[in-house]
């Protein structure tokens, strides 16, 4: 499958500090992939250097086929689509003003804006000024704008981190349609239920280095003990390893009828971040 | 370069110039010390060191003034990023956001022209220096905006920068300098300086030297707006 992203020894450093340590990775195109690390890990880093706002010190980078000099194009920006914490909006100007402006830059009909607003769910805010609007509308806001035109790859960081769970949910709706449409999302997220949610393979950063690299089942499943969590109808909480001498034992507890639940031990992405990292996600 | 991009961003500053009018007060300025210039010189013919004190004065106030705000509110708020980061070449978003800016020193041109006598001004030497002194104060303006920090920071750096290139005929005339100095006749050369000595007669030269500061501007305009794209 083609790359959208192809990153190979990518360093950067602030100084004496080093942000980012030799990372390589691939986003093939028409992927979700999630970047997961906490605040000061090197995620808007490594999205900084992919848009070219920033050079990498070493290594190779090549995003929609394109070399970082030429990341400046009109072709190149047509191309991508990009939320992140240097995204703003014009405070004095409605949400619909705002929106065109963008609408007109992308050269995109105005009729967008009617469908981007819907996506987003912000039908009703368009000629809301944006400086009255609540934190999160504007966030949904600066997704609209990210979204307007249509890029083939979208590069959003953090983008449902001031919304509340109903509109995250739509939000996250929203991508899971834009995705099935064809477009390439390049995630950093805190939130580990977005990430297995939505994305189809997470990289876990952690002090600028890549700690594991897959698909959100195949970590859960690496990381699984494989053991059966059992609950019985008595309230005893049984751990059963998943093994054929184990077999005899579970058919009792069925043939016996005391299994309230059965599961097998499935970690979270926090879980296995803080197993392999020591740190919290959300931190 | 693309027309439609320019107009968008002329249509999107001129919606936001109008919700925030205090933007346009400058605009009044130099046709307040026209009108009171005129009243003190009381002379048949406006003096041209007087009038190009007004003139150097509105490039600095309206055009720099006005770019000035602008550009640093929007590197402030990080809307410049937006506009960086989408297909908008750089001469797209200079000329769309110095549309507004242009207008506004018409305005303020012609009514002060107007004043102190437009008859004077109407001649293609003339009207060549007001177009160099305009491009001039407005990549000046530009680069300030880009150079400095925050929009407070800009403030101080307007003001030494607007009294050295737009009130050059004033510091000649409150003998801060002597003209016979180095200072002095490194002011002389200076573009305001340039463009009153064509307006009393002087040479194509001073078109030449006028055309080398805005050249070395529009350089060092350049040169801000590539490290504000680094930086956001």
């Amino acid at each position: 499958m083609e790359q959208a992203i192809e990153v190979k020894g990518v360093s950067k450093a602030f100084g004496e500090s080093t942000a980012i340590k030799s990372i390589g990775f691939n986003v093939k195109k028409g992927e979700i992939f999630g970047l997961l690390g906490p605040s000061g890990s090197g995620k808007t880093t490594t999205i900084k250097i992919l848009t070219g706002e920033l050079e990498a010190s070493a290594g190779q980078v090549q995003v929609l086929g394109q070399h970082p000099a030429e990341f400046g194009s009109s072709d190149f920006k047509s191309r991508i689509g990009l939320l992140s914490d240097n995204s703003a909006l014009y405070e004095r100007l409605t949400v619909y003003d705002n929106l065109k402006l963008f609408c007109r830059l992308y050269d995109v009909p105005l009729q967008r804006i009617d469908e981007i607003l819907q996506e987003v769910n912000l039908q009703d805010a368009r000629k809301q000024t944006v400086s009255k609007l609540s934190k999160g509308m504007k966030q949904r806001v600066l997704l609209a704008k990210a979204l307007i035109h249509k890029p083939d790859l979208v590069f959003l960081d953090e983008p449902t981190s001031a919304l509340d769970p109903q509109n995250a949910a739509h939000i996250h709706l929203g991508l899971q349609k834009l995705n099935d449409a064809g477009t390439t999302i390049f995630l950093t997220t805190h939130n580990m239920e977005e990430a297995a949610l939505l994305c189809d393979r997470v990289a876990f950063l952690h002090l600028g280095e890549f700690q594991e690299l897959d698909s959100p089942e195949a970590l859960r499943y690496k990381y699984s003990t494989h053991a059966f969590h059992v609950e019985t109808f008595s309230g005893e909480r049984l751990v059963i390893d998943n093994g054929p001498a184990s077999a005899d034992r579970i058919r009792e507890l069925v043939a016996a009828g005391e299994v309230k639940a059965m599961h097998t031990d499935n970690p979270t992405l926090g879980q296995i971040f803080l197993k392999v990292t020591g740190k919290e996600l959300e931190q | 370069m693309s027309t439609r991009r320019i107009s968008a961003i002329f249509e999107k500053d001129l919606k936001d110039l109008l919700k925030n009018p205090m933007l346009l007060i400058p605009i009044l300025i130099p046709v307040i010390l026209a009108l009171t210039f005129d009243r003190v010189t009381r002379t048949p013919e406006f003096p041209p060191a007087a009038a190009y004190i007004i003139i150097g004065g509105l490039f600095a106030v309206v055009t720099s003034g006005t770019i000035l705000s602008m550009m640093s509110e929007e590197k402030e708020k990080k809307t410049l990023r937006g506009l960086i980061g989408s297909p908008a070449s750089l001469l797209d978003i200079v000329i769309g956001k110095s549309m507004v800016t242009g207008i506004a020193t018409a305005a303020s041109l012609i009514v002060s022209a107007l004043i102190v006598g437009i008859g004077t001004f109407l001649n293609v030497k003339t009207l060549a220096a007001l177009i160099l002194l305009f491009l001039f104060f407005l990549l000046l303006g530009v680069s300030m905006a880009l150079f400095s920090k925050s929009t407070a920071a800009t403030t101080g750096l307007l003001m030494p920068f607007s009294f050295l290139f737009g009130f050059t005929p004033m510091i000649g005339a409150l003998n801060i300098v002597s003209e016979d100095g180095i200072a002095g006749r490194a002011l002389g050369q200076f573009p305001v300086m340039q463009a009153l000595e064509l307006h009393q007669g002087g040479s194509w030269t001073s078109l030449g030297v006028m055309a080398v500061w805005t050249a070395g501007a529009a350089l060092i305009a350049y040169l801000c707006f590539r490290k504000a794209m680094k930086d956001g």
